[in-house]
């Protein structure tokens, strides 16, 4: 295992691409402690001290978990990857709805190059409409709502435009250092830079846990090592689909005749849709943010703030796990297209033994893809839900927000990581950290 | 026939609705039978990634930390001296 990290660091190429995402991870945080200009960070860190330790600052647990502690710091960063999350939903769904967009798509790398435009400029939009929504609850002190000090220096408009530029340059700018780690680093942006928020707050929260109860941090920590378990072992599960490739002479040289199988991974869709679902929970939270300092919060307001806003009710359970199977299929539709994949395969001549080519093998693939999805889809319902649940039960909800979601961020992500520096490693004649 | 399929590309509809729905339990039963087909991790394979991906996360946790802990200090000593 150490040899292993030492041979990856001895390889230049992957040395480079190691340390560049180490480098970039590194300002990422700094941009996420930097106060953005007009904040007192002073008050800031006494106010968010007083809140930790209160038992109202359990309700910042999930705002907490999704900024990477960056928002109730006020920093530049304080929006963190969210905005570019939920504009990348909101693109993926619109290509399905929308024909110009779906046009586009089929076009290929111009199109898809289109996409992404329109999702960089959907994501600075979100964020001015967010970080005006929290300025404002800065400025008239809800943000903390125990503490009596002034968060920001004057609350003059000069002062609150310039936050709220801050903050949304601060967003397209982590939305640049996602790319450049999609790019040149290792693994895919979006999911690394993520799993650092997630990472930032989770010793925290065991800390948390350990202080007010040393048992149930026990009991977390046996379940912990159990579900970083069960999700290694679904996400290395393959179904192998057979296939047999025609021999063939080009020119004087015989090619093909080889057998390989397709993977397909149980959840083909890796963590994605447990991403997308709770960011697009994240929003009535959110909402209710905004609506915390009104006298009489309107009917809609009220039910959204007493079933959807925290982790503990039957609604939100329902909502969560159903959102979850839902993206998990929508994910897995949008990236693995059987037709695509049924005509590559009669191109070069490969068959699945006892299927026909052509459309009866788009068929079988999509026969298959759907009956694995099904339980790939329960099993990151399930998990994502077992603490939930479970800490429910225990009446200690409060205590671990979001633990399912955080453990399949955090071992997802990891093992694509190492899976792929894995495979650098490989191509280079080295064996890897997976003997 | 047999050269039905040559020419075409796979997402021809099919020709007639021939294709029935499918059951809930026929479902079900079919999911089974794919999951049989699943080739799991074996036991060696799932300690060592388990190991690793802890590891990892362990490393990972401990260099943002450390960095919070600086960058924070850091800043604090800056802004915060007032």
């Amino acid at each position: 295992m150490l040899t292993a990290i030492t041979r990856a660091f001895r390889t230049p190429d992957l040395r480079n691409k190691l340390l560049f995402t180490l480098g970039i991870i590194a300002l990422f945080r700094l941009g996420s402690v930097l106060p953005t200009p007009g904040v007192n960070a002073e008050n800031v860190r006494r106010c968010l001290e007083q809140a930790q330790a209160g038992d109202a600052g359990n309700i910042y647990g999930m705002v907490q978990l999704f900024s990477g502690g960056a928002l109730l710091k006020l920093s530049v960063f304080a929006l963190g990857i969210m905005p570019y999350i939920t504009a990348s939903i909101i693109l993926q769904l619109l290509v399905v709805v929308i024909p110009r967009l779906e046009a586009l798509k089929k076009e290929g790398q111009a199109g898809t190059a289109k996409i992404t435009q329109y999702t960089r400029y959907l994501t600075i939009g979100l964020s001015i409409l967010q970080s005006t929504a929290f300025v404002a609850l800065a400025r008239t002190g809800q943000l903390f709502q125990q503490c009596q000090e002034d968060v920001l220096l004057n609350d003059d408009v000069f002062t609150v435009v310039t936050m709220v530029i801050t903050m949304t340059a601060g967003t397209a700018v982590i939305m640049w250092l996602g790319e450049l780690i999609t790019d040149r680093g290792v693994g895919n942006g979006m999911s690394i830079l993520i799993f650092t928020q997630v990472i930032a707050v989770f010793p925290a929260e065991l800390v948390n846990i350990f202080r007010q109860n040393s048992f149930a941090f026990a009991a977390v920590m046996v379940v912990g090592v159990f579900m970083i378990a069960a999700v290694v072992f679904v996400e290395q599960a393959q179904r192998r689909l057979p296939v047999q490739y025609a021999k063939r002479m080009v020119g004087r040289r015989m090619y093909g005749g080889t057998s390989t199988y397709i993977p397909l991974k149980v959840n083909q869709a890796g963590i994605i849709p447990v991403i997308f679902a709770s960011s697009l929970l994240y929003l009535p939270q959110l909402v209710t943010t905004l609506f915390a300092g009104q006298e009489q919060p309107n009917v809609v307001v009220q039910w959204i703030s007493t079933n959807l806003a925290t982790g503990d009710t039957p609604v939100y359970m329902a909502t969560f796990f159903l959102l979850i199977v839902f993206f998990t299929y929508f994910y897995v539709s949008i990236t693995f297209n059987p037709v695509e994949v049924a005509d590559n395969m009669k191109k070069y001549g490969g068959f699945i033994p006892g299927i026909r080519p052509g459309r009866p093998t788009a068929e079988y693939l999509n026969y298959v893809l759907t009956r694995l999805t099904a339980p790939g889809a329960l099993y990151l319902g399930l998990i994502s839900m077992v603490p939930i649940v479970a800490l429910a039960v225990a009446g200690a909800s409060q205590n671990f927000p979001f633990g399912g979601t955080s453990i399949l961020i955090m071992v997802g992500v990891g093992l694509d990581t190492v899976k792929q520096i894995e495979s650098q490693l490989q191509q280079r004649n080295y064996e890897g950290f997976l003997k | 026939m047999a050269i039905d399929t040559r020419g075409e590309t796979a997402d021809k509809p099919r020709p007639s609705g021939e294709k029935k729905r499918t059951s809930p339990a026929l479902f079900y039963r079919q999911i089974v039978a794919e999951l049989r087909k699943v080739i799991w991790p074996t036991r060696k394979d799932l300690i060592n990634y388990t190991i690793i991906v802890m590891v990892f996360v362990l490393i990972m946790v401990g260099i943002v930390s450390a960095l919070d802990f600086l960058l924070t200090e850091g800043v604090l000593a800056i802004f915060g001296g007032s």
